[in-house]
């Protein structure tokens, strides 16, 4: 060979291998017909780049797309299975990324929404659980006059109003918000105008913001509603704006002052929750110093509101963090949880899918063999698998996002504790930009596989015999037994998870709350406070009520309570027996107080352990009798009867007989042990410091179904009151199961998880051992055919099954072990190790890929040996 | 299939072809431009469907004792494309015949 002969096989090495050799032989028909000098043969270099590279340009790679299309187009039933499998994983994947996007990553949809915080203090000496200590009004100003980290501070309560227009009353979410409430939110009604200086001090006159949703569907968007009266509650209101649409931080309508009244400031309970707009530099560790140094002040300036001995005690500290956090703090963890499992089922997903394609990877051996022996490098084969396993992986990217989509819908409606309607959750950019980069990754993951499995001698010998007996099989044998080791594995992880929340589930159901909630119907009234002003038409309208009600068909009992349990609601302090009160600057144990009716006992069948429930004749001005819960009797006195002696709210002046102690019931949440409660009557304490409760829980049992006692209910309102609307009417039994909502909900996706990985780790089982089985027929035929009993073959295929199933067992339980610690705060009543969740839920696995593994292992045991050996 | 930008020198190695020379190495010559750029012209004019090319017949090369060549001759649409390329090229010569001296940067 001459020397631009030997330069152009050198550059050769460059050109794509199946169109090598034609390209050597174009270049050596033109050198030799033109005398070959080397001057010619330079360019070579440049032709041979130019191929090269020229499969990477956009146009050649929508040619390769194509020709995959057509490719996965001819295999309806692989890219099917494939692409479904897929989709179900990504979709999983985009949903609950769509939901920790929305409620994790993205900001609040309010201007420089990293400058608003949450200002509020926390407590957790006093051992109740909330997440926040409120303001009193007090305070409120307190802070209000000294913070300087605050460019804006406000504080607001829910303030729910009866609204009545011309059809039945309704009840509205109202938010009761001070003056600079808007400017931390940084957010200005678009028509009228926002509070202005004072409108939010006595005297005031009443006026009202509405909500978008609200003028268009009680105003009909007219806008000559500013300046409007509306009766809110008996109380008449001028509107003077309406919000932008969509503006809600929760499901608020209407907007009216918190009036805030200096004179009385100090009377006020802590009630008033804090937000507020960081100043320019300042951040919210400097806000959070600054805030405790203005607490500590106002402890030392009001030692009679806030002594700073209960201060200590009870652990009272400034709490300032970003405004989202107190919106997500419930859910975070769960959302993080989910996400790690999604992940799991997508990597099992895609376990399963580089099985199929090495399945196919099998049937194309000789096609691929041949075009090897071509010229074709790996690498071009790898180009062509990946471009067929990505354009694969999109397309079940488009159909998981389509999954997705719906999902996030269901998501949305099973979740726990209705999520801010402030967080945008729905599919945006960066859910896209996700979905795109789990599948292509994706892609190349279960793409590049099958490629892996191919050694150079595999190729050579897969064409001489078919590959029946090539090593590279084992190659590809050892490839798929890895992929079922990490399925049973990865699928043991989610089995434990779901176990180990199963069984959370199954102990807080079987808690005994203190009540028993089957038949019992409840809703909600809310008298308006200008028209019952008279208290004694306060106590009338519960009596009434109740008779009405009692009346109704199918009623059996009737009680109210100012606070159902499990409801989220709240009203605790400080209580003290009046014999031996707590030292000046010593906190007494915190006691939820509820207000009740008589009946609200036998209507909950919560025991009376001692003495008497309440009567209607205990209803009054001048009646001192509570009833008092066993943990609150035992704590004060613990080896005496409580009946007959008298408790006190800390350092108030007025003291309580109590004539009765209640069995406990879990208040707050089913998890925790019952806390102290005290139940005082609807209307007590003196002429001077009088109490009434304006707004009632009414609990009411029925021999049917609970429900439908709501028709006869909203008759019995009506006639008393026709005014009132009945709020929120439904099933005790709702209550308690919302009470685990975040429990069940987790025990319901983490067991669809497990159940889907379950599956599809059963069919890996099942496919590499029907395979290894056709793989070895002949060789079994041959060992029968010289005398091994089936039960040998039975036994040894089953064992191979079980061999790989143990691997992935003792792998998926070492891991299960370091992750399950990160569901410890979702569990209740196992430990995040428990022995024998690990073992039953390893067991269960072994015993379904037993089943996966028998059925190849009896085909295997049947084998003909005569067939078998003709076959060959 | 595909499109192919019409540039000078696709323009260029079209019109040599369609003016019948049929070898590589003839075309790279005619059009006087190096090999390096005159045959990933021809594979890109291929490419898109304007050429197309076939081996001349075995028996008549080994005949020679020499390997057989590939010719390159233009398809329909590549007939098709000829007027494109004419313009191309006409606009060439516009550009040099109305070309301003260069400026020196010191003026």
């Amino acid at each position: 060979m001459d020397a631009p002969s030997v330069w152009i096989h050198l550059v050769s090495a460059l050109v794509p291998g199946d169109i090598r050799s034609e390209w050597v032989e174009e270049w050596d028909g033109e050198l030799a017909a033109n005398g070959g000098s080397m001057k010619h043969a330079w360019g070579a270099v440049a032709d041979a780049w130019y191929l090269r590279t020229e499969g990477l340009t956009m146009d050649a790679m929508m040619r390769s797309m194509r020709m995959a299309i057509r490719g996965l187009v001819r295999k309806p039933f692989f890219t099917a299975l494939a692409g479904v499998t897929l989709a179900v994983g990504i979709g999983a994947n985009t949903a609950i990324f769509t939901v920790v996007d929305g409620v994790l990553i993205n900001p609040l949809p309010f201007p420089e929404a990293h400058r608003l915080v949450s200002y509020n203090h926390e407590a957790p000496g006093l051992g109740v659980n909330v997440p926040l200590v409120p303001h009193s009004q007090a305070m409120y100003l307190h802070y209000l006059e000294n913070a300087n980290a605050l460019e804006a501070f406000a504080v607001y309560s829910d303030d729910n109003v009866n609204l009545v227009t011309d059809g039945d009353p309704q009840q509205l979410a109202g938010m009761a918000v001070t003056q600079e409430y808007f400017d931390v939110m940084g957010i200005q009604p678009f028509l009228g105008r926002a509070w202005i200086e004072g409108e939010d001090r006595p005297g005031a006159e009443p006026v009202v913001i509405l909500g978008y949703s609200l003028w268009e569907q009680s105003f009909g968007k007219d806008r000559s509603v500013i300046g409007r009266l509306v009766e809110m509650d008996g109380v008449q209101r001028r509107v003077i704006g309406v919000m932008p649409e969509g503006y809600a931080v929760f499901e608020e309508e209407l907007w009216i002052p918190r009036v805030i009244d200096a004179e009385t400031a100090n009377a006020g309970a802590l009630g008033l929750i804090g937000v507020g707009r960081l100043s320019e530099g300042a951040t919210v560790e400097s806000a959070q110093v600054e805030m405790q140094n203005l607490l500590l002040r106002f402890s030392e300036e009001n030692p009679e509101v806030l002594p700073p001995g209960v201060l200590e005690q009870a652990g009272f500290a400034a709490d300032v963090k970003p405004l989202k956090d107190l919106f997500v703090q419930d859910v975070r963890q769960i959302l993080w949880v989910l996400l790690g499992t999604v992940g799991i089922v997508l990597l099992i997903a895609c376990a399963n899918v580089a099985n199929l394609f090495l399945v196919r990877a099998e049937s194309r051996q000789r096609e691929q063999a041949v075009r090897a022996a071509m010229g074709a490098s790996r690498l071009d084969m790898l180009r062509e698998y990946l471009t067929e396993s990505v354009t694969l992986a999109v397309g079940s990217g488009l159909l998981g996002l389509g999954l997705a989509a719906v999902g996030v819908q269901g998501l949305l409606k099973l979740a726990p504790a209705g999520l801010p309607q402030a967080l945008d959750i729905g599919i945006d950019g960066s859910v896209l930009a996700f979905t795109a980069v789990i599948s292509i990754v994706s892609g190349v993951l279960f793409g590049i596989i099958p490629v892996l499995g191919y050694g150079r001698r595999d190729l050579s010998s897969a064409l001489k015999d078919g590959g029946r007996t090539s090593t590279g099989g084992r190659e590809r044998l050892r490839a798929r037994s890895g992929l079922v080791v990490a399925q049973v594995a990865l699928a043991l992880v989610l089995l434990v998870g779901s176990g180990l929340m199963l069984r959370s589930f199954i102990a807080l159901r079987s808690v005994d709350p203190g009540f028993d909630p089957a038949g019992l119907m409840t809703f909600r009234f809310a008298l308006p406070r200008a028209e019952y002003e008279e208290r004694s038409r306060v106590l009338d309208f519960h009596r009434q009520l109740s008779d009405r009600l009692a009346a109704v068909p199918g009623v059996r009992q009737v009680g109210m309570t100012s606070a159902l349990p499990l409801t989220g609601a709240k009203n605790a302090g400080p209580m003290e027996p009046a014999e031996r009160p707590f030292p000046e600057g010593e906190l007494g144990p915190i006691v939820e107080q509820n207000r009740i009716t008589p009946g609200y006992f036998e209507t909950m069948s919560i025991p009376i352990v001692d003495g008497r429930g309440l009567e209607w004749t205990d209803q009054g001005d001048e009646f001192r009798g509570v009833v008092i819960s066993e943990t609150l009797a035992r704590a004060f006195w613990p080896d005496q009867s409580a009946v007959g002696r008298m408790i006190r709210r800390q350092r108030g002046e007025n003291s309580w007989e109590v004539v009765g102690v209640a069995g406990n019931v879990r208040f707050d949440d089913v998890q925790e042990e019952p806390l102290a409660l005290a139940y005082f009557p609807v209307l007590s304490g003196t002429a001077e410091s009088p109490n009434a409760s304006y707004s009632m829980d009414v609990v009411v049992s029925v021999g049917g179904d609970p429900l439908d006692a709501i028709q006869g209910a909203r008759e019995a309102v009506r006639a008393v009151d026709p005014r009132l609307p009945l709020i929120n009417p439904r099933t005790v039994e709702t209550i308690v199961a919302e009470s685990m909502a975040s429990t069940s909900f987790t025990v319901l996706l983490l067991g669809i998880a497990a159940g889907i990985a379950l599956l599809l780790g059963t069919v890996g089982i099942y496919g590499v051992i029907a395979y290894i089985v056709s793989r070895r027929t002949q060789e079994i035929g041959v060992r029968m055919a010289l005398g091994a009993p089936a039960s040998t073959v039975l036994r040894g295929v089953l064992g191979q099954g079980m061999r790989l199933t143990a691997f992935g067992l003792a792998i998926g339980l070492l891991g299960s072990w370091g992750i399950s610690r990160a569901l410890a705060s979702l569990l209740y009543g196992v430990t995040a190790t428990d022995p024998l969740t690990f073992a039953s839920t390893a067991g269960l696995l072994a015993l379904v890929s037993l089943l996966a593994t028998w059925i190849p292992a009896r085909r295997a045991a049947r084998i003909d040996p005569v067939e078998a050996l003709r076959s060959e | 299939m595909g499109s192919v930008r019409m540039t000078q020198i696709t323009a260029l190695v079209l019109k040599i072809v369609a003016a019948g020379y049929r070898y590589g190495f003839d075309v790279m010559e005619a059009c006087d431009l190096p090999s390096g750029t005159a045959y990933p012209a021809l594979r890109r004019l291929e490419r898109a469907g304007l050429l197309k090319s076939r081996w001349e017949k075995a028996a008549e090369a080994y005949a020679d004792g020499r390997p057989r060549r590939r010719t390159y001759e233009l398809t329909t649409a590549g007939l098709d494309a000829l007027p494109e390329a004419e313009r191309k090229l006409a606009e060439v010569r516009r550009l040099l015949g109305d070309l301003p001296p260069a400026s020196t940067g010191k003026a």
